[in-house]
């Protein structure tokens, strides 16, 4: 289409619906939420049973000042890294052995894979409790811990969390860098080849730059989704472990906003973890400029 | 033969089958409890039975109203499905083909938007569907209508951000082509665009489906009272019980929900795989 | 940028800059036919529970026409979200729904439940409500729902194990972590006594009986008294049983009463602290047959520890668009004959005086029970906060704290009390 002053109402026409639903949607609870976090704002208030009270920043100050608040980051923090890393290293290294092995193994992995993606996370979450169960788990049978418990221990529980975690997104980055090491062009890598780079060079120099953006996407995404785990905490370790020690951010706000019927706090923790992530993907996106990276 | 030909490549398939093989394991698992006779669920720890019974799939089928569940999860699917490609197909095009004051804004705040805890939005988004089923009550609370809303709604910033990249693959020469062709841009979108993207449009729609099918916390919180309006995610809570889980039942009904999505995926497999290739193009 | 600034503007003073409310839960309708939704708990044996309450659907059907009946057993975990989620949208709640009396405050302060006191005084048989537990169902003297079942609890024990190895039911509190470690010392497949780290009505007895409570209330406000030192004394016998000699906490510190009396029930348990409501799922489990009940001892011999007065109403939301439905219905599901049903079907103890009277005298199962009864019992502060701390699950922290060795009973107590505080003031 021809650049021209009528491109911004076509855009505007073709934008509208996705526009109506975002705002409505996405951006008025948005707007709702930061609002809430601003407030007083419990069960009784929500039902209209006593009056409004607007507290400022009140909730934040009190989230920041309790010790809970920055445990629970600190575990979100380190949950996550573990969860991309492991997400990433696996999801990298099975989609390059899958461009060096023939089709029918391929397939084998890739519906393994896309079987994992599929199940739902409350259907995941519950088989790999039951695989891990103290009593009559087959884990434990087979490595003789009989009554063992993984989801007791703080290190054991979220473990196995980020085990299941790792295996339901790693198709999404393996199924992904293998669609973008394909597209690499034949020419360029026997280019490569013929300028008598080794394999390991070749993969460094050549297809390494070439697959970047989609490196940078699958990590985005993966930090995205990652940090913001839900069921899996939720099922797996009952809501959020012994005594809470299994909480991360996002179960940690919806204990407090519909266990505990403070909307307005857990509105804030809300506000906060969006901050947080935003925060680090930009702290990311500035490191990839550095070196050279446009998105 | 090709085994000695090729060392390193047998080498790398027995490694695949392997991993094929633990990464399936939890999924075996799950359709072999589903068929263990009740007594074998908890005491054996064989990975075969020599009694493969049908009972759990048929209490999941029927002490519950699973068909009703099952029809209602595929509606919300199917319609989140459809309106969101719909959507996001004509925000891709015109967030990639065209110039405006503001695209860029927009790109990030698709991205931004994705960041916000969906739990978090539960509450205003309870209330704000409160308020539309005052008004339009087959799309409010306790209805199907809220929960193809809320999917639709978060399912857009993702298929938009994936389809643009679809889309920027198309040579902008056809483009050309179809204009001096006489084409009107109504009938570029949709005769010449729209059949190039769909494969993309395919691997954009496994994700949104996933998403819709997958749910539990809007089921959970919408549908309030309605038992005619469940879905599978909640059906599924029934054999969790306080005393002894129907582990079988539980196992059988995890089973059914996730055979649509996985068929899904596997007509789609391939499709998946370039589209995925294509979307980080743009 | 003005104008864009305006337009922000606008658009927020229409969306409203403050957090919604809702207005008054009434619908002022009060149709006749229809269906009739009824949220019920889901329970230990439930299939029981269900039998009975199939029955009452079927009688309430068969005697309203055009009336149809929904029952949903819901989670006893998950219910304080289900509940707020039924308030906040009244038009989409169910008509008749069951709760625990520990709830009653802040339900009704909430707005949740309509107010019974005229239907149960025209009821011919609200007379026989036993005066004390109907009192469970008042706040501000009316009445928001009918009692359908008392709760207590009292100790379990596997008979042929005590036989074994020679050893008599514990007759004070503080005999009760020696017997049970030397049990699981004889027998180390059993845990001593079965008991739980979310299990806060197997623990408030021990509280009760050292002399503490958990709040202290005066005028009409509450203070937390569970860092008292008598109630940190209960606190610690309790904890005493969480241990690896006794009950370890990798099995048992995530166990609230059920988890607590399944393993009992599986044989797994010498002791355990059970419900006069679990007794029938016991009969039908491998400990059947060879079980005894006793009061749960106070500190001294012969004294019973003051038991925590539970128990279950059935109640009408006031959203309900079938107010007079909901009422006959609650009155024939928690009336005489069904509770005398439910009574035969899980053990769950009857409101009525007279209903009460009748079972205890055909069943001596139950002394031990009415004796609890009969000794007197205990309830948590009536307070709508009590709602909020037990949703955000203090008492079971702070067991669990001691438990797992992350804090001592000095600090974990501390810090209940000021989260107990903190939701008191609030």
């Amino acid at each position: 289409m021809t650049a021209g002053r009528g491109q911004g109402r076509t855009a505007l026409a073709y934008l509208s619906p996705a526009l109506l639903v975002l705002v409505a949607l996405l951006g008025y609870p948005v707007y709702q939420l930061v609002v809430i976090s601003f407030f007083d704002y419990g069960q009784e208030q929500v039902s209209g049973g006593a009056p409004l009270e607007f507290l400022g920043l009140g909730n934040y100050s009190a989230l920041l000042g309790s010790a809970k608040f920055w445990s629970v980051l600190g575990q979100t923090v380190a949950f996550a890294a573990v969860c991309v890393l492991g997400t990433l290293v696996v999801g990298a290294a099975l989609a390059v052995l899958a461009t060096r092995v023939r089709p029918w193994a391929r397939t084998c992995l890739f519906l393994a894979a896309l079987g994992a993606w599929a199940t739902p996370a409350v259907a995941g979450s519950t088989i790999w409790l039951f695989l891990f169960d103290a009593n009559f788990g087959l884990v434990n049978t087979v490595l003789g811990l009989d009554g063992f418990s993984w989801t007791y221990g703080k290190w054991t529980a979220f473990g196995l969390v980020a085990a299941e975690v790792v295996w339901c997104s790693f198709p999404f980055v393996m199924i992904t860098l293998y669609a973008g090491i394909r597209a690499i062009p034949a020419e360029v890598l026997e280019a490569a080849a013929l300028d008598g780079a080794s394999t390991r060079r070749a993969a460094r120099s050549v297809v390494l730059p070439l697959l970047r953006p989609l490196l940078i996407v699958v990590t985005i995404q993966s930090i995205i989704w990652d940090f913001k785990v839900f069921t899996q905490v939720y099922v797996m370790t009952g809501g959020g472990g012994i005594a809470g020690r299994n909480l991360v951010l996002n179960v940690y706000a919806y204990q407090e906003a519909f266990a505990a019927s403070e909307y307005g706090l857990g509105a804030a923790i809300g506000v906060v973890t969006t901050l947080i992530l935003l925060a680090i993907t930009v702290f990311y996106l500035r490191a990839l400029r550095r070196s050279g990276e446009v998105l | 033969m090709s085994a000695i030909r090729h060392p390193g490549r047998a080498l790398a398939e027995a490694v695949t089958v392997v991993v094929a093989g633990v990464v399936a394991f939890p999924l075996f698992w799950m359709v072999l409890t589903a068929v263990k006779p009740p007594d074998e669920v908890v005491s054996s720890a064989l990975p075969w039975t020599t009694r493969p019974t049908l009972d759990s799939f048929v209490r999941a089928l029927t002490v519950q109203d699973f068909g009703r569940y099952f029809l209602n999860s595929v509606i919300v699917a199917v319609a989140v499905v459809a309106l969101s490609m719909l959507v996001a197909f004509l925000a891709a095009a015109a967030l990639t083909r065209l110039r405006f004051r503001g695209r860029t804004t927009m790109l990030v705040m698709l991205l931004v938007v994705q960041m916000v805890p969906v739990e978090a939005l539960t509450v205003p988004l309870f209330f704000l569907m409160r308020s539309v089923g005052q008004s339009v009550p087959a799309f409010g609370l306790n209805h199907l209508g809220s929960l193809v809303l809320v999917h639709l709604a978060f399912s857009l910033p993702f298929s938009i951000w994936m389809l643009r990249g679809f889309v920027a693959a198309v040579p902008v020469e056809l483009e050309e082509a179809a204009t001096l062709d006489g084409a009107s841009r109504f009938r570029f979108l949709w005769g010449v665009l729209f059949p190039l993207v769909a494969p993309g449009l395919v691997a954009t729609s496994v994700l949104s489906f996933i998403h819709a099918w997958n749910d539990f916390l809007f089921a959970k919180t919408f549908i309030i009272s309605a038992a005619d309006a469940q879905t599978l995610p909640l059906a599924l809570q029934v054999f969790v019980k306080p005393d002894q889980n129907d582990w079988g039942a539980v196992m059988a009904g995890s089973t059914l929900m996730t055979i649509p999505v996985l068929v899904f995926f596997v007509l789609v497999q391939r499709r998946l795989v370039t589209g995925l290739a294509g979307s980080v193009k743009g | 940028m003005r104008k864009w600034l305006a337009g922000v503007a606008v658009v927020a003073l229409a969306a409203g800059c403050a957090p919604v409310q809702s207005g008054p839960a009434t619908s002022g309708t009060d149709e006749t036919t229809g269906q009739l939704r009824v949220w019920l708990f889901d329970e230990v044996n439930r299939t029981a529970k269900e039998k009975v309450v199939q029955e009452a659907v079927a009688e309430f059907q068969g005697k309203h026409a055009g009336v149809t009946v929904d029952v949903q057993y819901i989670q006893v975990q998950s219910r304080a979200e289900r509940f707020k989620a039924a308030f906040s949208d009244p038009g989409s709640a169910p008509d008749v729904a069951e709760f625990g009396n520990t709830d009653l405050a802040g339900y009704v302060a909430a707005g949740g439940f309509a107010d019974l006191t005229a239907d149960v005084a025209a009821w011919d048989e609200g007379k026989d409500l036993v005066p004390g537990v109907l009192d469970t169902a008042k706040v501000g003297g009316k009445v928001h729902g009918v009692p359908w079942y008392v709760g207590v609890r009292a100790l379990y024990y596997r008979t042929d194990v005590f036989t074994e190895l020679g050893v008599q039911p514990p007759s004070t509190l503080d005999e009760i972590a020696p017997l049970a470690r030397r049990i699981r010392a004889a027998k180390p497949e059993l845990l001593g006594i079965s008991v739980g780290g979310k299990y806060v009505y197997g623990a408030l007895p021990f509280v009760w009986a050292n002399g503490g409570d958990i709040a202290t209330k005066s005028g009409d406000k509450y203070t937390a008294a569970i860092d008292s030192p008598q109630a940190k004394a209960g606190i610690a016998k309790y904890a005493e049983l969480l241990r690896d000699d006794i009950c370890p906490p990798a099995q048992c510190a995530g166990n609230g009463g059920d988890a607590s009396v399944e393993n009992f029930r599986g044989g797994k348990a010498a002791m355990t602290i059970g419900g006069d409501f679990n007794r029938k799922s016991v009969d039908a489990s491998a400990a059947a047959g060879k079980y005894g009940v006793v009061p749960l001892p106070g500190k001294d011999p012969g004294s019973v520890a003051p038991a925590f007065s539970g128990g279950n109403l059935l109640g009408v939301l006031s959203g309900t668009k079938r107010r007079t439905l909901a009422g006959d219905f609650v009155e024939l599901l928690a009336g005489k004959r069904y509770q005398r049903k439910m009574y035969d079907a899980m053990g769950n103890l009857p409101t009525f005086t007279d209903v009460q009277r009748v079972v205890a005298d055909a069943d001596p199962f139950l002394k031990p029970f009415t004796t609890t009864l009969a000794a007197g019992t205990r309830f948590v502060p009536v307070t709508p906060s009590w709602a909020k701390i037990d949703a955000q699950a203090v008492l079971p922290t702070m067991l669990q704290e001691i438990a797992t060795g992350g804090k001592d009973v000095d600090t974990a107590a501390t810090s209940a009390a000021d989260a107990m505080n903190a939701a008191f003031t609030s």
